[in-house]
């Protein structure tokens, strides 16, 4: 694969390799947290950091490594740098570890970290590993909070937890509960494709 | 280079896994004491909420004097019953309760006035329900409604009964019936044990 400039890779990483639009990576987690903007924000961001340090591990030994053992080695990183997150949040920040829960362990099934590994800082340089990985959690990060802004929005009458809405507006519980994270998912990939494939063609 | 040896790959495995559990085993032993300190307070805190007692701030170690100043612990049965007291006589009991709930068990505890007329307050200690859904039972605008709730006229298990049924007194949460349905069987079945026991009938 050829050097990537830093801009290249976020603007590859947000935009046209998207995991969550274009690569449709990782959605499992992105329908579970959504339909708070405060879960989403903290699981993207632990998301981010998780991605971007593994790739950033992986990418340092990858000329050590031996190519058949390799994907043990991954998992092996990815587990560790999570638990590492889990504990900091729980030692440090009992608050946000409370609202995180469950998810936090599940950042080691998620599909874009093993995917980033796999396709990029297994065959590049540590810096741009680290950047490709914290960009792919960015792009991920955006459309968690996309989704979860109207999820919120809707389901609650609220963003982050602030009263938006009035009472005027009846909560739809519907938004509350997953069916709304698959219904918007499907409306944001089939926006965000049917734009992508105009510029593509013009 | 001698990666395509046999011993090379098992070599650099054993020695990748012996790094990382060496750092998470050091950070796991550095963290234990403060993560365990953390835990006991976040029950004391909630102890300190079933009881309606303001908790003065966010610091630890301040709410660990709070609590020690008005409540004790009875730590002779499993999960133990904390109590206040005033002037040598108790004025009112948290007890532990738990059931099962839709993905897995809830842990609460319930307070009840010393002549066990009136729930005090409720407050859940763990739980595995949906967040956003059934987790809600951990909000405020759920927990207020057991706020000195009067229950001298119930008895039998139906302690808590939802809205609209006749003699309801709390509202249960839309999007997840199974879940506070659950909350109220536990609660009712726990209540009932302690009351009869204490009552000795």
């Amino acid at each position: 694969m050829a050097k990537h400039s830093a801009k290249k890779i976020f603007r590859l990483g947000i935009l046209d390799e998207n995991p969550v639009l274009i690569q449709i990576i990782g959605i499992c987690s992105a329908l579970a947290v959504t339909n708070l903007m405060m879960n989403s924000l903290i699981m993207g961001l632990a998301l981010t950091f998780v991605t971007g340090i593994s790739s950033l591990t992986i990418s340092i030994i990858r000329l050590y490594t031996p190519k058949h053992v390799r994907m043990m080695i991954q998992v092996l990183i990815i587990a560790a740098y999570v638990i590492i997150v889990d504990i900091f949040l729980k030692a440090y920040m009992p608050e946000m570890s409370k609202a995180l829960g469950p998810y936090v362990g599940l950042i080691i099934t998620n599909c874009i970290i093993m995917g980033r590994a796999e396709a990029y800082a297994q065959i590049n340089p540590p810096i741009p590993s680290l950047l490709d990985g914290i960009a792919a959690g960015l792009g991920y990060t955006i459309v968690l909070l996309a989704i979860a802004f109207f999820r919120e929005l809707m389901g609650f009458g609220t963003i982050f937890g602030f009263q938006i809405l009035g009472d005027w507006w009846t909560p739809w519980t519907i938004m509350v509960m997953p069916p709304a994270a698959f219904f918007f998912l499907a409306i944001f990939i089939w926006i965000f494709n049917s734009k992508r494939e105009g510029e593509v063609t013009k | 280079m001698k990666k395509k040896s046999f011993l090379y790959p098992i070599i650099f495995m054993s020695a990748i896994t012996a790094i990382f559990t060496f750092v998470l085993a050091y950070l796991n032993y550095s963290t234990a004491e403060r993560i365990d300190f953390l835990q006991d307070i976040e029950l004391k805190k909630k102890i300190l909420y079933v009881f309606d007692i303001p908790i003065p701030s966010d610091v630890p170690e301040e709410i660990d004097q709070v609590f020690n100043q008005f409540i004790e612990e009875d730590d002779s049965v499993e999960p133990p019953i904390f109590y206040t007291v005033e002037n040598g006589e108790k004025t009112g009991y948290a007890i532990p309760a738990s059931g099962p709930g839709l993905w897995g068990g809830i842990d609460a505890y319930v307070g009840i006035s010393a002549d066990f007329s009136t729930i005090l307050g409720l407050e859940f200690i763990s739980h595995e329900e949906t967040p956003g859904l059934g987790g809600r039972i951990s909000d405020m605008e759920f927990l207020e409604q057991f706020r000195d709730l009067d229950i001298s006229n119930s008895s039998d298990r139906s302690y808590i009964v939802f809205r609209p049924a006749s003699g309801g007194n709390v509202d249960a949460i839309s999007g997840a019936t199974l879940t506070s349905q659950s909350v109220r069987d536990l609660l009712n079945v726990d209540l009932e044990d302690f009351l009869k026991e204490r009552r000795g009938d």
